[in-house]
């Protein structure tokens, strides 16, 4: 029986986020046009409202499902294990966290009424009480309502529809859609003065979030790999029976496993430096088990329908959402 | 107690034990990455079997102290952690557990006294010229002849030999059949007549292999293990004992601590910066490796005390730890190599290396090659590897 791998958190949560996923990518298999995805992409979106995933972390009194940060990850590895195409870290991670406390937006959230997308990377600044500036790549849900916003120390709440804010889409090479926002003196409503601490915390969550649909995709791509090996048959004989090919996978499988071990350190104890260790682990390990699948997959590795593709660029990004692996390394080197 | 509690009490009481009775001098050594030999681990050994700790991973019955795999991985990870030298595993690790299984009372009676104490000091003869990695190949030949048998032949990398008293040894029995059906077990003391031990010089300058020549020397039938021609599976049993012994890493993590702060040390300067901000950066992904280690050193612990099977998780330890304590040595021969590599071996004096401050750190780098050489190395790990996740 070739290799199969064990999700970290099996159940229920994980196998209805896969099959949510699985069917997800059927969809979106044979749409070529940014513009289509996106529209399918939106309708997917209502159908996982509909489920009630943005308020697995809601409190059951404001609608949610008063859910654990288990309770998102399984979703998280299941839904990461087929690279699903839309901002769960984000909008059902991140996005409550940062609303901890305002019973009334979380409400909203947990009823699909309130879509944000999240900037907590700068590049906003506020001046005479409105806000001005730039935040690029901004991961989003398909319809944003609004813009979760850190700028300096604050937390913003804005409105995407209010005068002096303007947004364009793109697609990023995970196949999931980001916004540029353009702020020029747009008013939003502050949320909190002093929520450095609450922002980075946020950032942590979404983080190990995004290392655990990392791990979860790498699992399914090496399992596409050795499949692929077993029965592409080249020189007369099936490309498995090359011990270089078979070295190179038993060096993904351990960069793998090695991985999955601080994700789920960082799982049972969600510290700040466990998650930076995994995300440090993730830049490394993730980067070389993507190239690498599309090395051996050969030419087909450069073709954007094979699945092992999808799943390769949905690591490669992984790495870049809430901070790549240099910046978590910043982070444990100043506070050796 | 719950069980949480009592092993946290349990780490406390060997940290007490370790730093209170474990000589300086004998720590100093582990600390300075130095090399252990008989002279530090002997008394190490006397002292933890005074208090009765002499065999963590024996049963009661032989002087063992029964502990289940968590204290001892426990056990293992504080000695580390407090630069105590980890035990000599020759004698309490390998061979004892096979006699335990499968020696006679005679034999157990004669052997693991001495093991328990730290007196008599073994070595293993395994390896040969033509077996290494393939160690099923050996050729050493044992010939019967009356209550005694002949053997014939070399050993090589046969570590602490030239310390040893006696040598557990894989010999040739049977040439006829499947190789590994015609392999003997022989317990060989090395002050036996036609036994010649000669150091292997390696790249490292510390004397720690060697080679073993057997020219016709005779060993008695009573110091072989269970049943002509069964030593395969004996010799395997040993190592599928040893299969956990990856899931410490505890000395990995003292390793990267000495490195960090000899980088801190001889790279102060601001003309160093660049370099000083490169090698903390590789630090930090080997500890980021080693902590994902270490998790799984944890479950492999757990698998074993739930009763399951390993897997492939000792072929997964062990290729996630080699390449990255090898990582460390490197980042420490590049923050000293330039100065001290330069002066490796004095012209002017005997002695495998100069009195350099740092010197080990490019022993070390030399001497950590073997890492993923020894016990399966990391092509053969690999091979297993992969031999599972293809399933053929």
């Amino acid at each position: 029986m070739p290799f199969d791998p064990r999700p970290m958190l099996p159940g229920d949560a994980y196998d209805a986020a896969r099959r949510f996923a699985e069917a997800s990518a059927a969809t979106l298999a044979p749409l070529h046009e940014p513009a289509a995805r996106a529209a399918e992409l939106a309708t997917q979106w209502a159908a996982l409202l509909e489920l009630g995933w943005p308020g697995m972390l809601v409190p059951e009194a404001q609608g949610g499902a008063g859910g654990t940060l288990l309770d998102l990850a399984a979703l998280a590895e299941g839904a990461g294990s087929v690279a699903l195409a839309l901002p769960l870290a984000a909008c059902c991670g991140v996005a409550p966290t940062l609303l901890a406390g305002q019973d009334a937006l979380l409400a909203e959230l947990a009823a699909g009424r309130l879509q944000p997308c999240v900037a907590l990377a700068g590049g906003i600044t506020l001046e005479a009480g409105r806000l001005s500036g730039r935040a690029l790549g901004v991961e989003t849900p398909p319809r944003p309502s609004h813009a979760l916003l850190a700028v300096e120390d604050a937390l913003y709440l804005l409105d995407l529809g209010t005068p002096g804010a303007a947004f364009t889409r793109h697609e990023r090479i995970d196949g999931r859609l980001t916004l540029d926002l353009d702020l020029q003196g747009a008013s939003a409503q502050l949320l909190a003065a002093e929520a450095g601490t609450s922002v980075a915390r946020a950032c942590d969550l979404g983080a190990l979030l995004s290392c655990v649909e990392a791990v979860a995709a790498m699992g399914t791509l090496i399992r596409q790999t050795i499949d692929y090996l077993l029965q592409r048959q080249q020189f007369g004989t099936a490309l498995a029976s090359f011990q270089a090919l078979r070295h190179r996978v038993a060096e993904m499988y351990v960069a793998w496993r090695n991985l999955t071990g601080l994700v789920q350190a960082a799982l049972r104890e969600p510290g700040w430096e466990n998650i930076a260790f995994a995300k440090l682990r993730l830049g490394e390990a993730g980067r070389f088990v993507a190239e690498q699948a599309i090395q051996v997959h050969g030419g087909m590795g450069m073709t954007e329908e094979l699945p092992a593709t999808r799943l390769a660029r949905r690591i490669l990004m992984a790495e870049f959402e809430w901070g790549d692996r240099h910046v978590h390394a910043a982070r444990l080197l100043a506070a050796a | 107690m719950d069980e949480t509690a009592e092993l946290a009490a349990f780490r406390a009481e060997v940290r007490d034990f370790a730093l209170a009775h474990c000589p300086p001098e004998i720590r100093a050594v582990v600390a300075a990455n130095g090399k252990l030999g008989r002279k530090q681990w002997a008394p190490w050994q006397r002292i933890l079997h005074a208090h009765g700790w002499g065999a963590p991973s024996w049963p009661k019955e032989y002087g063992g102290t029964g502990w289940d795999q968590r204290r001892r991985h426990i056990f293992d990870e504080v000695l580390a952690e407090c630069d105590c030298p980890p035990q000599y595993h020759h004698g309490l690790r390998h061979l004892g557990p096979v006699l335990i299984a499968f020696g006679t009372e005679e034999q157990k009676a004669r052997f693991l006294p001495g093991i328990l104490s730290g007196e008599d000091w073994w070595c293993q003869g395994y390896s040969e010229p033509g077996a290494g990695s393939d160690l099923a190949s050996l050729k050493t030949r044992a010939v019967r002849e009356g209550e005694e048998y002949v053997v014939t032949g070399q050993k090589l990398w046969t570590s602490h030999a030239h310390e040893s008293d006696r040598m557990y040894t894989l010999v040739r029995t049977n040439a006829e059949v499947k190789r590994q059906e015609g392999i003997t077990l022989l317990l060989i003391p090395l002050n036996s007549p036609g036994i010649c031990v000669r150091e292997v010089r390696t790249i490292d300058g510390w004397h720690h292999v060697n080679e073993v020549f057997l020219d016709g020397v005779r060993v008695p039938v009573a110091n072989r293990i269970g049943e002509e021609n069964k030593g395969w599976t004996y010799g395997k049993f040993l190592l599928d004992r040893e299969r956990l012994g990856g899931a410490n890493v505890a000395p990995a993590f003292r390793f990267l601590d000495r490195c960090r702060e000899l980088v801190a040390r001889e790279l102060a300067g601001p003309a160093d910066a660049l370099k000083r901000g490169q090698l903390e950066y590789r630090l930090l992904l080997a500890e980021a490796e080693l902590r994902g280690a270490r998790e799984l050193g944890k479950a492999a612990v757990d698998a074993v005390t739930a009763g399951e099977p390993l897997g492939l998780m000792p072929s997964e330890l062990k290729l996630s730890t080699a390449d990255t304590v090898q990582r460390i040595g490197a980042i420490a021969l590049d923050a000293v190599g330039e100065r001290v590599a330069s002066r490796f071996r004095p012209v002017d004096a005997s002695g495998p290396n100069a009195a350099v401050e740092d010197i080990e750190w490019v022993q070390n780098f030399m001497y950590l090659r073997a890492k993923t050489i020894f016990g399966g190395s990391n092509e053969v790990q690999k091979n297993v590897v992969a031999k599972q996740l293809f399933g053929n």
